[in-house]
């Protein structure tokens, strides 16, 4: 459960991900790697197992990028693989659900993809 | 044997055979299961196999291994398409090709171009791992 002091003390330590975020100067982009992070966050909290299982495959891979570990060509490939995986699972949500669904994964993942990924590369 | 002995042993006799029929088809039901169960889970080995054969880094790249083993596991999988009894397990098993097809395709031009890192096999593997388990049903 979310409010257990293992998952308390998780959400308020920061994630090397989010140390090297927080580095980003550029006031323009600012605003939407805060957005991704929030998002990472809530769904690295989320109850449903395969949202959480989604944000830590992300963010880890999302930090094999920044130390060169796999290229850009992989991750979109890995961020593709993952996609085609939730597919089903949102597709399987109650309507009410859906969207939000969505938004936690396919949305993050996107993001991820085409505005996290590039920033990343590019402050090494 | 009066009127009503003779109803209640048609009923009865109607009635087991019907347990039969039920008991027979969930045992043929739950065999087929278990067969392509056991289908998947040797796709998923030589799927893993595959991996550890060539996203290996600094490896020379053999295009003509490489091509052998591609067509090798087109064929399992078309045969475990076209052999499966279980039908909703059909599309899943499509779904399975579909993942190796596009495994096969970032892997040789990674490999080719002498791009692989253990970083992305070891990503690759738990990929595929995540996906049987679903197919799974786990």
């Amino acid at each position: 459960m979310p409010s257990d002091d293992k998952t308390k003390h998780k959400k308020t330590r920061k994630s090397e991900l989010d140390s090297a975020l927080d580095q980003v100067g550029d006031e323009s982009v600012a605003a939407a790697t805060k957005e991704f992070q929030d998002l990472l966050a809530q769904a690295k909290g989320d109850t449903t197992e395969l949202i959480r299982q989604n944000a830590e495959e992300l963010e880890q891979r999302l930090l094999l990028l920044k130390e060169h570990k796999i290229d850009k060509e992989d991750f979109d490939y890995f961020v593709e693989n993952q996609k085609r995986d939730l597919r089903v699972f949102i597709d399987s949500q109650p309507a009410q659900a859906q969207e939000r669904a969505e938004k936690l994964t396919l949305q993050l993942l996107g993001m991820a993809a085409t505005k996290i990924a590039p920033l990343l590369l590019a402050m090494i | 044997m009066n009127l009503n002995t003779a109803k209640n042993l048609i009923v009865r006799n109607a009635l087991l055979g019907a347990a039969a029929i039920i008991l027979t088809s969930c045992g043929t039901a739950t065999f087929t299961k278990t067969g392509s169960d056991a289908t998947i889970e040797s796709l998923r080995s030589f799927h893993l196999a595959f991996i550890d054969e060539f996203a290996v880094p600094r490896k020379r790249f053999n295009g003509a291994a490489f091509d052998a083993r591609v067509n090798e596991g087109d064929t399992k999988f078309q045969q475990a398409i076209a052999n499966e009894k279980f039908t909703a397990r059909r599309p899943v098993l499509i779904d399975l090709k579909a993942q190796f097809d596009a495994d096969a395709a970032h892997l040789r031009s990674k490999a080719s171009h002498g791009k692989v890192t253990s970083a992305l096999a070891s990503e690759m593997k738990k990929d595929i791992n995540k996906i049987y388990d679903h197919a799974l049903g786990r």
